[in-house]
């Protein structure tokens, strides 16, 4: 109903009556297999051959969000809460979708399948151990739910109701497991979701989903640690990768990680400023390469970088303790290093747009009025904008009339 | 009475020079969609039905046919998807969830339909409906959960915003609370993501600016730098795209252009452009748009192509209100004809 890049290339054909008949059957399936699922639930039946079911219905159609409540409700209300000894996966027949799942598991953690079956051979020798059946038979069945997701979520890698269900039964996990196997399957959690960024680097689903597995991964109550530099890291290898240089939300990420890493490195004055300079280097060489200055998420790291001495907010930022005369220091220092970029890329308006934009920013810091020849090149600039960027004239027309009433 | 996909083709090649609006196919297309159940697709679908059928009416307003669905017929599935909980679901028997709430309220608001609400709906009538949108707020942060499952988004505030506002039941909730939220997922390009820390997307910031304006906050956003972001969602064939470096898609005509109208900034990208390259996704012959030229249309992007067009004023649709996604005639005789004066 809301599809996005689906080329139609030719006029439907009428169906031929085979056609027809043929997805008339398939309707009745899909209707049947609803149906089945709505009396079972109607009954309390919450047991593995439902969850089955569902699992069914939801390989046809993973948008079915009720579908994947009702597997939720199966879990909490039936399958989670049986005693370890008498679990509905050990007795369930050998098709049980943990068998299943596993199998056609791509093989996210090899390791899964050895410690859940450890999990289940152990388990009949040890029925009265209530924490076997806390970690144990929960345990087996979030992993298999983890599993089973995988592929889907490969397949259908934007469908928001996946990656709801996912944290939904991490969270679980939280909840019933011991908080070092919880962290474990967290840990797990960061491998899945770096593989689903290779495939897709700009998936802000994907992003979302780092943003909250490290949250959990680092969180007390779970026993962990703060992995800040590792998460730097991984926005350099990002930023460094294959069209990386264009991957707005690796260096979105990075510019939201850098506060916090300059923290916990417990970073002197100098060391800020060093680091800084580097952030400014790093994006200014990147300008430099190949078609870099008419990137526009390279701007709009640049644009973050000098927010923090422009926008000065105190705490939360690179260089808390600049001075005044220190930043409008660093701004004309760019000011120069932008006239010098436009050698050679005359033609690319973000370099005027920033010349303009940071002019305006330094009389603000200074709070005077514009020099006539810094209003001048402002002009000058302006003009080339609108000849560059006729599109955005409106834009121009505003800013024109800020540059006459600062 | 439910709305889905169905086939036809978005135009490339064969479009006449001058470009037309194919109001009459538009609303054939629309009618069209609820005689499809022998499609399988028709039934894959039933988790976005109410969601289709608030953008099937809207597009249908939007292009002074009102009256093209049936009004009681659109009351009663409306209301035949209510659940218990005074929440409503995508569809009969499907679970309530903010996301077809906010879509069941702007359906009854456009065919004036909350006095049908207070005589058939779930026991308490619109009251029914504003608890379970407020039971979803998060007391500590002020933000929204989609439904009792927990997870958050700031589009969930927006349709809490949206739902409640129109019953006039806005007092049920913490605004304020959920206005700190939402300045706390501001970024330094002046953008909102989905929470604190998440990158801008056009999508999340229709949301929060739509919140904003109901909440008559817009004072907390950053216009020029949010306007500058947003302007350079514009690529060189017109449309615009949700995210830097993405592509065009005619739905961020919507979620773009809106926000630039709330922020004030709309003269900011090329309206002209716009219009040709929402135009050129039609599928002239048996309506209905698409993402983008040549592809397969669908009633989503019908919906918020037309709503771009409307926004830019376009000849012969009606006015659109930026924030609710609604005639604003609508909005007027819901929230009173002095709605657009005080704003
Ligand atoms: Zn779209």
């Amino acid at each position: 109903m809301a599809s996005h890049g689906v080329p139609r290339v030719a006029e439907t054909a009428p169906r031929t009556e085979a056609q027809r008949l043929e997805e008339e059957r398939q309707i009745r399936e899909y209707r049947d297999l609803e149906d089945l699922i709505a009396t079972k639930i109607a009954e309390r039946q919450y047991t593995i051959e439902v969850l089955e079911l569902t699992s069914k219905l939801l390989k046809k159609n993973p948008e079915y969000y009720t579908i994947w409540n009702v597997r939720r409700r199966l879990l909490i209300y039936g399958l989670f809460s049986k005693p370890s000894g008498l679990s509905s996966h050990s007795t369930a027949s050998p098709n049980t979708s943990t068998t299943d799942t596993t199998k056609a598991s791509s093989g996210i953690s090899s390791s899964s399948t050895t410690t859940s079956s450890e999990a289940s051979t152990t388990s009949p020798q040890n029925p009265a151990s209530p924490n076997h059946g806390k970690n144990g038979t929960t345990l087996d069945l979030i992993k298999a739910e983890l599993e089973f997701l995988f592929p889907i979520m490969m397949k259908y890698p934007k469908c928001y109701w996946l990656w709801n269900y996912r944290i939904w039964l991490l969270q679980e996990a939280n909840e019933r497991l011991e908080p070092e196997i919880a962290r474990q399957l967290w840990n797990r959690e960061l491998i899945l979701v770096g593989k689903m960024l290779v495939k897709d680097s700009r998936n802000f689903h994907g992003w979302g989903y780092r943003r909250k597995v490290v949250s959990e991964v680092e969180s007390q109550k779970l026993g962990g640690h703060s992995i800040v530099e590792s998460e730097f890291e991984y926005t350099t290898k990002m930023i460094h990768g294959d069209k990386g240089l264009s991957n707005f939300s690796a260096w979105h990420r990075r510019s939201k990680l850098i506060p916090r890493l300059l923290d916990e490195r417990k970073a002197s004055d100098e060391a800020r400023r060093q680091f800084l300079d580097d952030e400014f280097e790093l994006i200014i060489s990147a300008m430099y390469t190949d078609s870099y200055p008419y990137q526009q998420s390279a701007w709009f790291y640049y644009q973050f970088l000098m927010t923090t001495l422009t926008d000065y907010v105190g705490h939360g930022t690179i260089i808390p303790h600049f001075t005044l005369e220190d930043r409008a220091e660093y701004v004309s220092r760019q000011l120069v290093i932008l006239r010098d970029m436009l050698d050679g890329a005359e033609d690319c308006k973000w370099i005027y747009n920033a010349l303009i934009e940071y002019t305006m920013a330094l009389c603000r810091m200074e709070e005077r009025v514009p020099e006539s020849d810094e209003k001048q090149e402002c002009e000058t600039w302006l003009a080339e904008l609108r000849k560059l960027d006729p599109d955005r004239s409106g834009r121009w027309d505003d800013l024109e009339r800020a540059l006459r009433n600062p | 009475m439910s709305l889905v996909s169905g086939p036809g083709r978005a135009g490339g090649n064969a479009l006449p020079e001058e470009l037309q609006l194919a109001i009459e196919p538009h609303v054939k297309y629309i009618q069209s969609l609820d005689t499809r159940k022998d499609e399988l697709e028709y039934w894959l679908t039933e988790h976005l039905r109410l969601n289709g059928l608030y953008w099937g009416l809207n597009a249908l307003h939007l292009l002074n046919r009102p009256d093209a669905l049936h009004r009681k017929e659109t009351i009663d599935f409306v209301l035949s998807c209510q659940a218990d909980n005074g929440g409503f679901g995508a569809a009969p028997g499907h679970d309530a969830h903010l996301l077809y709430t906010a879509s069941a309220v702007q359906i009854l608001a456009m065919v004036d339909g909350f006095g049908e609400l207070e005589k058939r709906g779930k026991a308490g009538g619109a009251m029914a409906v504003g608890k379970y949108i407020a039971a979803l707020q998060n007391r500590k942060t002020g933000t929204f959960a989609g439904d009792e499952w927990g997870e958050e988004d700031t589009r969930f505030i927006c349709c809490a915003f949206v739902g409640l506002s129109l019953l006039k039941l806005l007092q049920f909730v913490d605004v304020e609370k959920a206005v700190d939220y939402i300045i706390s997922c501001a970024n330094f390009d002046g953008g909102y993501g989905v929470a604190p820390g998440a990158e801008s997307h056009s999508g999340q910031i229709f949301a929060c600016c739509a919140a904003l304006t109901i909440a008559r906050r817009l004072d907390t956003v950053e216009k020029d730098k949010l306007g500058m972001w947003l302007s350079e969602r514009q690529v060189e064939g017109g449309g615009l795209n949700g995210r830097p470096e993405k592509l065009e898609d005619v739905c961020y005509s919507w979620w773009v252009s809106s926000s630039l109208s709330m922020i004030g900034r709309l003269h900011w990208i090329d309206g002209g452009k716009l219009s040709r390259f929402i135009l050129n996704c039609q599928d002239t012959e048996h309506g209905g748009l698409a993402d983008r030229p040549g592809d397969m249309v669908d009633v989503f992007h019908t919906n918020f192509g037309l709503a771009g067009l409307a926004l830019l004023e376009f000849d012969g649709l009606e006015e659109v209100d930026a924030a609710y996604c609604m005639p604003k005639k609508v909005i007027e005789r819901v929230l009173g004809p002095g709605y657009y004066n005080d704003s």
